[in-house]
């Protein structure tokens, strides 16, 4: 097409409050598309989605990543794999080919969007969320590789919320020398990286008391930390309005959330990532140690734990 | 910006919410298990109900935005109409509450209330006008379209999603298991409800202040 890069642009979102004809969308973004060598991104209600990849090309024996970044105008967010109180993550179908697989959305730390009586959790602004890529495939070098992605997301303002769908393409050429990184996204995968969670070092210690209304998590992590936020993996777990309390102590902290109305069977674990600043996530799975026998083999919603996984390190 | 002319139009409603506003309501919203609040609501078509008035039987809540896509999904399905025409013709009384502050997605008059539920088919037993959210923080309604089940004797036995698809996709419609009418025909069969809660998908509700 126009370039090798430029992202092929099927906008399908029912916007209800647009003002342009969806065919003028579609033009202007072709000649956005046109206009710059560098891919620009798919339109989406309020903002635009780009697949992007981290390497120049494709090398036989070599897994690669692909990112879905989001760009928003001020005001819209779009959510976290665990929404919180309202919303819906973003959804991808992938179109590879053969022998090509896409793992699970490595999800970034989210924020807290409180209005209202709720709290939600998602990104503002940008966000790339990195797809890794694994498997072999049989095309030869010298050839090209179409990847594509259908993304059903849903972006919302604290006053309204509106679904969109976007197809997305990339055409990555095939070859047998080692990969390298394509400098233009470079930047945006090493940030991304960093805002991943990471797995909580070895000597820390994490449980979770049941407090009649409340979880208490308490965290040993050899210094006092005198602030911190939980970010639920599941639904209907915790509370996600109530205010968390966080009581420092010399080894760390304990951490009271109140328990979720929705939670009416008793949970083994918890599950979720623990901020301790911008730049500082974890992921906590900590036992309820205080924990009745009972077994609850079915927690509402819950998501599988490897959605959240680390990028092997390198 | 094409939001900012709108500005105008509901700066005012929210200053007047914003004065009207006093401390948060002392009782505690409903639970499952608990007794259902009382309350009174103004319908669009002119009558005012009363819970009190419906012990004996089962009543549903709905909480309704239409500009809400998780609420379009099931207008434009027609799964709510189709729940609603099953349930009330068993005898369930049905009230879909509005509490969308004016100004805010989803305020509407009662004459485009009723246009609405004349253009959709749709058939509560009535659209009840909360634009104060009085009824809807008495339940802790957090999104539309959350629903509560109550049954005879005055008692919340279900409260959170319409169904298992958290999701705005009219495709997701035809396979989701739906909460609200396994809560109706378990309890009517005199079993446990099986699942009385779970967490309420779709849009915030939009109430006229930000401090409940």
């Amino acid at each position: 097409m126009l370039d090798g890069l430029c992202i092929k642009i099927k906008m399908q979102g029912r916007n209800p409050s647009s003002r342009f004809p969806r065919a003028l969308t579609f033009g202007v973004a072709l000649l956005l598309c046109a206009a710059s060598a560098q891919a620009e991104g798919t339109p989406i209600p309020h903002g635009t989605l780009e697949l992007i990849a981290e390497n120049q090309w494709i090398a036989a024996g070599h897994k690669f990543d692909l990112g879905l970044h989001f760009q928003l105008e001020k005001g819209w967010h779009i959510y976290w794999v665990n929404p919180g109180d309202s919303g819906e993550p973003p959804r991808a179908n992938w179109q590879l080919p053969a022998g090509l697989a896409a793992g699970a959305i490595e999800w970034p730390a989210p924020r807290r969007l409180a209005s209202s009586s709720i709290v939600d959790f998602g990104y503002e602004e940008a966000v790339l969320l990195i797809v890794p890529i694994s498997g072999e495939t049989s095309m030869a070098p010298q050839q090209s590789a179409r990847l594509g992605a259908e993304v059903k997301l849903l972006v919302c303002s604290h006053e309204m919320c509106i679904p969109g769908k976007a197809q997305l393409s990339l055409t990555l050429p095939i070859k047998s020398q080692p990969p390298a990184p394509d400098a233009r996204t470079a930047a945006l995968f090493t940030a991304a990286r960093k805002s991943l969670p990471r797995p909580a070092p070895k000597n820390w210690r994490f449980s979770v008391a049941d407090a009649n209304d409340s979880f208490v998590l308490t965290a040993n992590l050899g210094r006092q930390i005198t602030q911190a936020i939980f970010f639920p993996l599941a639904e209907s777990q915790i509370e996600n309005a109530a205010p968390q309390k966080l009581q420092p102590v010399a080894t760390g902290f304990r951490l009271t959330l109140r328990k979720s109305d929705q939670l009416l069977k008793p949970i083994e674990r918890l599950q979720g990532v623990l901020m301790l600043s911008a730049d500082q996530a974890y992921l906590v799975d900590a036992p309820l140690s205080k924990s009745g026998a009972v077994r609850s083999s079915s927690i509402i919603g819950i998501h599988p734990p490897q959605s959240l996984k680390e990028e092997p390190q390198q | 910006m094409k939001r900012s002319t709108l500005y105008p139009i509901f700066l005012y409603p929210m200053l007047v919410a914003l004065l009207l506003c006093t401390a948060p309501p002392l009782i505690s919203a409903a639970k499952v298990g608990d007794a259902a609040p009382e309350f009174t609501g103004a319908a669009s078509n002119g009558k005012t109900f009363h819970l009190a008035d419906y012990r004996g039987k089962y009543v549903v809540l709905e909480w309704h935005n239409n500009g809400c896509p998780f609420v379009g999904k099931h207008y434009n399905s027609g799964n709510m109409q189709r729940l609603q025409k099953q349930w009330t013709g068993r005898g369930v009384v049905w009230f879909t509450i509005l509490s969308s502050a004016p100004g805010k997605q989803g305020y509407v008059t009662a004459s485009e209330e009723n246009d609405y539920l004349a253009k959709m088919q749709a058939a509560p037993t009535a659209a009840l006008l909360d634009p104060t959210g009085e009824i809807g923080h008495l339940y802790d309604a957090k999104t539309s379209p959350q629903m509560v089940v109550i049954n005879p004797n005055a008692v919340v036995i279900y409260d959170g999603a319409i169904d298992d698809k958290p999701t705005t996709d009219l495709n997701d419609v035809p396979g989701a298991t739906n909460y609200v009418s396994r809560a109706l025909e378990q309890a009517m069969a005199g079993k446990q409800v099986e699942t009385p809660a779970t967490r309420p998908y779709g849009c915030s509700v939009k109430y006229g202040d930000s401090t409940h």
